[in-house]
């Protein structure tokens, strides 16, 4: 819906405006969260455990510490994460450098458990398979349709492999920094939007394909790096309705939705947990603004 | 069941047939009333002998019947605004036609507000919760970019709210937008708004009366549960050719409308009206669009027609049609629209049977599309989705006029095709659909209702009408078990049936009782009572604060069960003050509403393209409750009215906000508007001021939101989470606006015939930045912090102009 108000502006009709205000909201009870995203890359993993807080409360969280946190898969390795410095990130590394043990492997099945403030928690996650990353060119745009302002619209190839749904969560590095503006997530559902039309096995349709950077184009020797994510079904309804919550605005915002967790306490009657468990391969295609990558027309 | 009911009516009708012939000692006159200069047929004009005080309303056509013990009678006429006519009847051999034309008044005294039938209307009529807006009155208001809107209007009445500005539709009496059926000469429209709801798509140039009934509701409506908005088109001038137009900052109106089939006698046989209108933003915009935005649209127009002709004494036939469309976008973009088409065939049996047989379409569809433009570099990639809603009906509305009781019975056929989506997708030259299959009802009703004087001091208002439903086949059917977590999680599909086309899925009945009652305290007061239970068998399903035209309707199924909705309805009516005792006019009502099968949907449902929607629905009841007042001044040179509604009105929906009752999205506290209107009197020397001036003042209190009550972090975006799963636990700022308009009329030339004015209005006077909705996001610049948002639509002050001209 966002795309029809830069319209309606353009009509001259609407004179609409956002002004920040102070709001107070009751707190509900604090829960749990888990930030957890394993990956198929060597090296340290993090899983980052806080409370939860009041909506409005900008201030840094509350770590939860002294837990214990264990993640296993299904052919019997196990991961024991710890927490040194107590400041709620807990981290697996290799036992010394130069081991290149992976914990994400894909079609394994992987169990978090967490022990904290006496109740236990659970989850599971399978790692998904993934697609490569065929190539990325960019092409001469203006910034909008209106302005003069010119730049590089970025386009990546890639083939959704056929017989089973798979879901991406994609992302990009400008220069290495991530870039992290809402309208930065890009999600696909087998390469096109969830809800359209079947299209298993093909190409990643066309606006999937541009999705990267919409408003912000490159200039010249700027450097590229998209990183895709395979995510579980779960995963990905998590990521939906996430960027949902970001890109709330205007005249079509939607009354809020809690975004789902596969956290589960397993302790009878003990407090929900809220947060996520993934475990993913990631992918990814670098590529530098300049004649070798620059494509002609739309 | 419903075999029995429908014997019970036929036996009934029969009856009343056998009544007719019985009366033979007493003689009846009747006829149709127009107005003198275009001829259009008068609704509600009251006809009534001075003798014995009794007589009857003209129906929706035009058209009355008495009758009256042989004799000669004085017959009065009158209609607020026209000028009142006697005219004197013998009924002494045998039954009169009488054709009455009016003429309306002079300028001091046409000021009609809210245009009643009887000057003491507001206490005699039996109706309550009805109110009529003229049509000048509503060109009279200011309007939004000077463009005076019908939907804007009724708003501005006691019992009606809206969710914000730039909100579709209304809310009536607590209840959703949906639960309004909106009439555009008796063809249901789906959508009433234009730009999303900034204006309706009622032509006003094309609109004669707009009524608008909230309780009390008769048996000859059904199919909604909150109100009915009955819009009646103009039949067109059918003496003279006339052209109608206005200029104005949005768009630009024309009109015409003229006499046709002259007879030997050189008199008119009939008369039509076309009237058309455009948005020319982008027109005006088009210089500036260059480069990838050349093309670019966004307009809305629509076009309103309506023929009529008179094939004898007895019978007429009116064809109408309206077809409207939007359009936003520049690759990727909106289009949505109305066509709507009623026939209808008023048959006059005698002088006391009149028949009003409606057939009508209506379709609405809309669509999405990622290249609106249809660029030949894009024919390998593209995306598009579209829906469409389609009806059919056949509607005969009898009126039998019998001494101090008017009968009105009939039935109504109505077939639905829900299509709810198909979609495309082109990827590097793969095309492939993708669709959810179309749904099909039929809604059958039968009803009967009477109106009767049973005393000098009470009138009665009765009526059943009995409605049934039949989702029907070909389609795929579901069924879902029970929710682990209700008001959380999908329902489990458990099943799926497919059906072959014609077979009976699924069907419902339902009985509407009707009733209401007046009873005059004095010549110049009265009390009303009412109770209506009404059945709806279509819902529209949104899941955005304000709703959108991509919102999707959907039938009653297997799994969603019809909405009920049951109102009991009291008030106290008064007319003061004048010469005649009829200046003012007050009332206050309140109102008590339980409602079933309120629709409501699981966090993240979705709703589009999504066949297994029905497992995410849940559930619950309604309730809401308010009381209404109403003061209006009818004449002088000051005039308008004030209005105040206290209202409540809350869901309770199982795994919704603890099991606990909850405010519902439109739930407004408190509601007050001001509208006035001062037209100078004439000077001394008989000389007048060629302006005139209105103004509205509104006041509402803010509509609830839902706020996420506690954070955490992931991956360093802030996460809201309602961890108690409360609804509409924050409510957003009042609302309040004042609008003003000044008119100036051109100078009358004697020998040319047009007539001109400006209209110079100014919207939102005192550049409030009223909140249309309140939310709470992460900052986007800083996804770990939160912040809280009042988005406002219209934040500052906005004038503008129109030209209207008529000749």
């Amino acid at each position: 819906m966002a795309v029809l108000l830069p319209v309606l502006g353009l009509g001259g009709l609407l004179s609409s405006c956002e002004t920040i205000i102070d709001a107070n909201i009751a707190s509900g009870s604090t829960q749990l969260a888990v930030d957890a995203w394993l990956t198929d890359q060597p090296g340290e993993q993090r899983i980052k455990l806080v409370q939860t807080a009041n909506y409005f409360n900008n201030g840094p969280s509350t770590p939860a510490t002294s837990a214990s946190v264990v993640v296993g898969d299904n052919t019997g390795r196990v991961f024991a994460f710890t927490d040194p410095d107590n400041d709620g990130v807990y981290t697996w590394k290799p036992a010394k450098i130069g081991d290149t043990t992976r914990v994400g492997i894909i079609g394994r099945t992987y169990t978090l458990g967490i022990q904290y403030q006496g109740n236990t928690y659970g989850a599971v996650a399978q790692m998904p398979r993934a697609t490569s990353i065929d190539s990325l060119i960019f092409r001469k745009k203006t910034i909008t349709p209106v302005s003069k302002e010119e730049g590089y619209r970025s386009e990546f190839y890639a083939v959704d492999p056929a017989g089973a749904i798979d879901y991406y969560y994609l992302r990009y590095y400008r220069n290495g920094v991530l870039q992290n503006r809402p309208q930065d997530i890009s999600l696909a559902y087998d390469g096109a939007f969830r809800g359209s039309a079947n299209t298993d096995g093909l190409t990643f349709i066309r606006p999937i394909r541009q999705s990267l950077n919409p408003e912000k184009l490159f200039a010249l020797n700027d450097t590229m790096r998209i990183e895709m994510r395979t995510i579980t079904a779960e995963g990905y309804l998590f990521w939906e309705l996430l960027r949902s919550q970001l890109q709330n605005a205007g005249l079509f915002a939607t009354p809020p939705a809690n975004v789902p967790t596969n956290i589960r306490n397993i302790t009878a009657g003990g407090p929900s947990a809220v947060g996520f468990f993934f475990v993913s391969p990631v992918r990814t295609r670098t590529a530098i603004v300049s004649n070798e990558t620059l494509r002609g027309g739309d | 069941m419903k075999q029995l009911v429908q014997t019970t009516l036929l036996t009934y009708f029969l009856g009343l047939f056998a009544l007719t012939a019985a009366a033979q000692d007493k003689l009846t006159v009747s006829g149709y009333v127009k107005d003198a200069a275009n001829a259009e047929g008068l609704i509600g004009v009251s006809v009534y002998s001075k003798e014995t005080g009794t007589g009857a309303v003209t129906n929706n056509y035009g058209f009355y019947s008495v009758t009256l013990p042989k004799g000669t009678y004085t017959f009065v006429v009158t209609y607020v605004g026209y000028q009142r006519q006697s005219r004197t009847v013998a009924l002494t051999e045998k039954d009169v036609r009488l054709d009455v034309e009016m003429t309306e008044e002079g300028r001091d005294l046409q000021e009609l507000v809210v245009a009643a039938r009887r000057e003491d209307d507001n206490v005699k009529n039996i109706e309550m919760s009805v109110n009529r807006v003229g049509i000048k009155t509503i060109q009279r208001i200011p309007a939004l970019l000077g463009e005076v809107d019908v939907i804007r209007s009724i708003q501005l009445l006691p019992g009606v709210s809206t969710v914000g500005e730039g909100a579709t539709g209304f809310n009536v009496r607590g209840g959703s937008i949906d639960q309004n059926l909106v009439l555009l000469d008796e063809a249901p429209v789906y959508n009433s708004s234009h730009l999303f709801g900034f204006f309706s798509i009622f032509n006003p140039d094309a609109v004669k009366d707009v009524k608008l009934i909230k309780g009390g509701i008769p048996a000859l409506y059904g199919g909604r549960i909150a109100s009915i908005l009955d819009v009646r088109l103009k039949e067109g001038n059918a003496k003279k050719a006339e052209i109608n137009g206005g200029i104005g900052l949005i768009f630009s109106r024309l009109s015409y409308e003229r006499p046709l089939f002259k007879g030997k006698d050189g008199t008119p046989r009939g008369s039509f009206i076309i009237a058309g209108r455009r948005s020319y933003a982008d027109v005006l915009a088009q210089p500036f669009l260059t480069g990838n935005l050349k093309g670019s649209q966004f307009y809305f127009y629509d076009l309103t027609a309506k023929a009529n002709v008179r094939l004898n004494e007895k019978n007429t036939v009116f064809l109408s049609g309206y077809f409207g469309r939007d359009v936003f976008g520049a690759d990727f973009g909106f289009n949505w629209g109305n066509a709507t088409t009623s026939l209808r065939w008023n048959k006059v049996f005698n002088n006391k049977l009149f028949l009003n047989t409606t057939a009508f379409y209506s379709n609405y569809d809309y669509s999405l599309d990622s290249d609106l433009r249809r660029k030949p570099e894009n024919t390998n990639d593209y995306f598009r989705t579209n829906a469409k809603i389609v009806n059919y009906s056949i509607k005969p509305d009898f009126t039998l006029f019998l001494n101090k009781n008017t009968v009105t019975f009939g039935g109504q056929a109505l077939l639905y095709d829900f299509q709810p989506g198909t979609a495309t997708a082109a990827s590097a030259g793969t095309v492939r659909t993708f669709g959810l299959n179309s749904k099909y009802a039929l809604e059958s009703s039968l009803y009967i209702g009477n109106e009767q004087q049973a005393s000098t001091r009470i009138q009665l208002q009765y009526g059943l009408r009995y409605s049934f439903y039949q989702y029907l086949g070909p389609g795929e059917v579901y069924t879902f078990g029970p929710t682990e977590t209700p008001g959380l999680r999908s329902r489990p599909l458990l099943g799926t049936q497919t059906y072959a086309a014609g077979e009976t899925i699924k069907t419902y009945g339902n009985l509407e009782p009707r009733f209401a009652l007046k009873y005059d305290l004095s010549a110049s007061s009265s009390i009303k009572l009412s109770y209506n239970r009404l059945a709806q068998y279509v819902h529209l399903l949104s899941n955005t604060t304000a709703s959108t035209p991509l919102d999707v309707w959907t039938p009653s199924t297997n799994n969603v069960a019809p909405q009920l909705a049951d109102q009991v309805a009291g008030g106290y009516f008064k007319n003061f003050g004048g010469g005649d005792g009829n200046l003012f006019e007050a009332s206050v009502e309140v109102y008590y509403k339980s409602l079933q099968n309120q629709i409501d949907y699981i966090d993240r449902a979705n709703l589009v393209l999504n066949k297994y929607l029905e497992g995410d629905l849940v559930v619950g009841r309604g309730r809401a409750y308010g009381a209404e007042f109403f003061l209006k001044k009818n004449k002088g040179a000051l005039n308008g009215w004030l209005s105040y509604t206290l209202a409540k009105t809350e869901r309770l929906v199982d795994g919704v906000n603890a099991n606990r009752w909850y405010p519902t999205r439109f739930d407004k506290r408190h509601n007050f508007n001001a509208v006035l209107l001062y037209d100078p009197q004439a000077r001394s020397d008989g000389s007048r001021s060629r302006w005139s001036y209105s103004a509205t003042f509104v006041f509402a209190t803010g509509t609830p939101a839902t706020f996420f009550s506690n954070r955490y972090d992931f991956e360093n975006i802030a996460v809201g989470t309602n961890a108690e799963n409360v609804r509409n636990n924050y409510r957003i700022q009042p609302y309040h606006r004042l609008d003003l308009a000044a008119t100036l009329q051109g100078r009358k030339r004697p020998s040319k015939k047009k007539e001109d004015s400006w209209v110079f209005s100014v919207y939102n006077a005192y550049a409030r930045k009223n909140p249309f909705s309140e939310y709470y996001r992460p900052n986007p610049d800083n996804l770990a912090q939160t912040q809280a948002i009042r988005y406002s639509v219209f934040a500052t002050i906005i004038p503008s102009v129109t030209y209207n001209f008529k000749f």
